[in-house]
């Protein structure tokens, strides 16, 4: 996979889940977990579940909406159960633009309490926005608000 | 070229008048004449200001009769955070149906 990662901001997300590590971990590779929580929506029917959990490996895991079919490919770069996992993440509507932007997807996970803390981190989400003046202005705009 | 724009946004920016009409302007839009007043500046004073502004793209005007209004060029911001805001509730989906899938698991082995 030699698509540069788009440039751009991060979006990351923390949650406690009442399970240990490695259940939490499994999820994310078990296609039956995998069917009914990764990129579900309401209304949605799951078409494709295909996950090669290998580093270097790849998923497909296709969904259709209504007259849509919403294509979410991965490609694993880094699988170390039960405490991070890594993937390169493409998401597209069939027959639609192809979209050749790869972002990075990481997902850390750490014992806490009684269950685990989860963080994901996606990387590159800012494809629409690579100009890196643009990212300076909204940088700038943003600190405005605390002038 | 990028820098030279970032150099003038900088320096757009140190002023402490011009960000004063930097927050009014994110009320909204305001007229030079309103942009002056805070500041007891002549309407030339406050053009000048507002130049700078301009020149450093960081607000527009346009003309509405024999007043220029001028207002702030937020566009990239917020279409920058609606998408961001987009892909936060895309995962923080998949968590939820994650967490119910484990809570209905619990209750199942329970």
């Amino acid at each position: 996979m030699t698509q540069p990662i788009a440039a751009g901001r991060t979006v990351t997300l923390t949650r406690h889940f009442a399970a240990t590590p490695e259940r939490l971990f499994d999820a994310w590779l078990d296609p039956s977990d995998v069917r009914r929580f990764l990129f579900a929506t309401p209304g949605g029917e799951m078409v494709t579940v295909e996950i090669d959990p290998h580093v270097g490996g790849d998923a497909l895991i296709v969904e259709r909406r209504g007259d849509e079919e919403a294509l979410h490919r991965l490609h694993y770069e880094m699988i170390e159960r039960p405490r991070r996992l890594v993937f390169l993440f493409n998401a597209c509507v069939a027959g639609g633009p192809v979209a050749d932007e790869w972002t990075r997807v990481t997902v850390d996970i750490a014992p806490e309490g009684d269950g685990a803390r989860l963080t994901l981190i996606h990387e590159g989400v800012w494809s629409d926005f690579e100009d890196k003046t643009r990212e300076g202005w909204t940088m700038i705009l943003a600190s405005l608000a605390d002038l | 070229m990028v820098e030279e724009r970032l150099d003038a946004t900088f320096a757009a920016l140190a002023d402490p008048t011009r960000r004063g009409m930097l927050a009014q302007l994110s009320a909204g839009e305001r007229s030079i004449g309103a942009l002056a007043e805070p500041y007891r500046m002549s309407f030339a004073g406050a053009a000048k200001h507002v130049a700078v502004l301009e020149r450093a793209g960081l607000i527009e005007r346009r003309k509405a009769g024999r007043q220029q209004l001028c207002r702030l060029r937020a566009a990239p911001l917020a279409e920058a955070e609606a998408w961001l805001r987009q892909w936060q509730r895309f995962w923080g989906e998949s968590l939820d149906r994650l967490e119910a899938l484990i809570a209905e698991e619990k209750e199942r082995t329970r």
